[in-house]
């Protein structure tokens, strides 16, 4: 299973949107995907090791450089599936490159 | 004839008022959806969740009040401290918002409100974020309950959603700036926002008077590092749970009790907010959907809710030093009621500071500390409406304490907003003085706000000078200006 982490102001609304909208659209694209949504203040490099992709809605200040790959998702917000499609392409190219299971 | 109307609907409708809020919101919400095009098994899906979820937040709601208010009480009486009202946080009041029908028609006004200044070429916002309608709906059943007629109390959302809107525009240069990325959609038309033109004031006093103080801002990113997991929803609950336990001189096993309860109920709620979201979400896509095709070729700009600025350490750093300060403030400040809980990391609060001080850390908690008191009075003010309607979702809350024991939350959006509700409502309801400092209230509101307009224009055409790309709409006509 590929576990994905998503981050927002409560932990409630946007990285929920994106949390569903990436578990949905990659279950599509044929992949296991599981996607956990938490509050950016709650974010640290321990939290981080236990996940293989970091969905964030935009540039996250953190006092570490994290070692996942870092996916830019805000477009999911938007609610238009033309702009949400590139978030999605590099998520699945993520985990072509890094052979993710 | 209209007898009759008055009796079928009666026949009708008075049933499905009986059921209670989470069977009303479940049809009402369904039918809303289904009526803006979404497949009826989504919307009734929807429908569905909304009704969960504000079953599960009555209960949440009834096991706080029932485990703190007798404490709360004791709290009282042995610290002579009128701090009865306990406070919720966001999440509770979202609920009891999202279940009144009313939301649905604020929702349904404000949408149309949007697409009329889009096509009107007013603005280049489209909100797509509908959840948080429940913050303008929340300023008008306030209004209305103090007294306003839908028909004010509507107008009154409609204006303010309309200046929502023209700060979103307003704002947009300076998300991108914050962002460090020029090219993306992303701005919010979020209530929060709406401090703006005061902390600007407070913003040019620290420009005039103590720059100097700019020079001390420290490491947001590593101060929260620092704080860790102390200040996470639960460790809050706890602390909290602790201190009002031995101020109410509770025995050891309550303490704990109180300490666990808290945090329990914290961490819950935000578990409960996210499917409050998600039952929303079917009608959020819907009306999206139904706008993008109907304003097709515009490029806009996407009013989102506002955490895609939460990356910015600032908004975190100044929320959990404020916290403390607020709890300080809570226990010494003259027609303040509520014990700050549920609502202490300020979310409502530090992303207004963090955008018109963008990112001065200093300036973000001094100001934040200086406006915190208005965050109390209109939670103080909002407590008997947000009390009386929450007892209509979970009618067994607060049952068996005292009748002065109220809910509320202690830093929700618009205070200011708040308190021109209740002007408003008092003033209609009869009171001439309350009407005059409605009317001497508005103006002030809008005489603020287009100062604070001129300075964030003045802050769009810096950014154009230096090479940004800026919407013109939001620059100074005249570069003349710009210069003296």
């Amino acid at each position: 299973m590929i576990k994905i982490i998503a981050a927002c102001g409560a932990g409630v609304n946007s990285s929920h949107q994106i949390k569903d909208a990436l578990e949905k659209e990659m279950k599509k694209r044929g992949y296991d995907v599981h996607c956990d949504a938490v509050m950016i203040k709650d974010l640290n490099e321990g939290l981080l090791d236990g996940y293989d992709i970091y969905a964030e809605i935009a540039k996250t200040d953190m006092s570490f450089t994290p070692k996942i790959p870092v996916v830019d998702a805000g477009a999911i917000l938007y609610r238009m599936p033309a702009m949400a499609k590139p978030v999605y392409d590099k998520v699945e190219a993520i985990i072509k490159k890094e052979g993710l299971k | 004839m209209l007898q009759a109307i008055i009796h079928w609907s009666n026949v009708i409708f008075n049933p499905i008022i009986k059921l209670g809020a989470a069977p009303i919101m479940l049809i009402v919400l369904t039918l809303i959806a289904w009526a803006v095009g979404v497949n009826f098994f989504h919307a009734l899906e929807g429908g569905i969740k909304l009704g969960i979820a504000l079953t599960a937040i009555s209960s949440i709601i009834g096991l706080l009040t029932g485990a703190f208010q007798p404490a709360v009480e004791a709290f009282v009486k042995s610290t002579g401290l009128h701090l009865g009202t306990t406070d919720l946080g966001w999440a509770p009041l979202a609920t009891i918002t999202w279940g009144s029908p009313y939301t649905l028609f604020f929702l349904l006004i404000l949408v149309i409100v949007n697409i009329a200044m889009l096509v009107m070429h007013l603005t280049d916002t489209l909100d797509v974020d509908i959840f948080d309608v429940w913050h303008m709906s929340f300023t008008g059943l306030l209004a209305i309950y103090f007294g306003a007629n839908l028909l004010t109390g509507t107008l009154f959302v409609v204006f303010i959603g309309i200046m929502k809107i023209f700060n979103s525009d307003l704002m947009k240069p300076t998300f991108n700036d914050l962002l460090d990325n020029w090219d993306n959609p992303m701005t919010t038309t979020h209530l929060n926002y709406m401090m703006n033109p005061l902390i600007m004031v407070f913003n040019k006093i620290f420009d005039v008077v103590f720059p100097w103080l700019d020079k001390y801002d420290f490491d947001a990113a590593k101060l929260n590092e620092k704080i860790g997991f102390w200040g996470s929803r639960y460790a809050i609950g706890i602390y909290l749970g602790i201190f009002i336990g031995i101020l109410g001189h509770q025995p050891v096993g309550t303490i704990f009790t109180l300490a666990f309860t808290a945090a329990t109920c914290l961490e819950l709620f935000s578990i409960i907010g996210s499917w409050f979201i998600a039952s929303v979400e079917p009608l959020s896509q819907g009306i999206t959907d139904f706008a993008t095709k109907h304003l097709n070729g515009r490029v806009f700009n996407i009013g989102l809710d506002w955490p895609f600025m939460a990356g910015r350490a600032e908004i975190w750093a100044a929320a959990n030093v404020l916290a403390p300060i607020m709890l300080a403030e809570a226990l010494i400040l003259p027609g303040n009621s509520i014990l700050p809980l549920g609502g202490i990391i300020g979310m409502g609060v530090t992303p207004a500071l963090l955008i018109v001080t963008r990112g001065r850390l200093i300036r973000m908690i001094v100001i934040g500390a200086l406006e915190l008191p208005l965050f109390l009075w209109a939670g103080s003010l909002s407590a008997p409406f947000v009390t009386t309607t929450a007892k209509k979702i979970a009618p067994n809350m607060l049952k068996g304490v005292g009748s002065h024991a109220m809910i509320s939350s202690s830093t929700k959006e618009g205070p200011i907003e708040q308190f021109l509700a209740y002007l408003l409502g008092k003033g209609q309801g009869g009171d001439m003085k309350m009407l005059m400092f409605f009317f001497l209230a508005m103006v002030a509101y809008v005489a603020l706000f287009m100062w604070y307009r001129h300075e964030m224009l003045k802050r769009n055409t810096e950014y154009a000078k230096q090479g940004h790309k800026v919407n013109p709409d939001v620059m100074l006509k005249n570069k003349a200006a710009a210069a003296k």
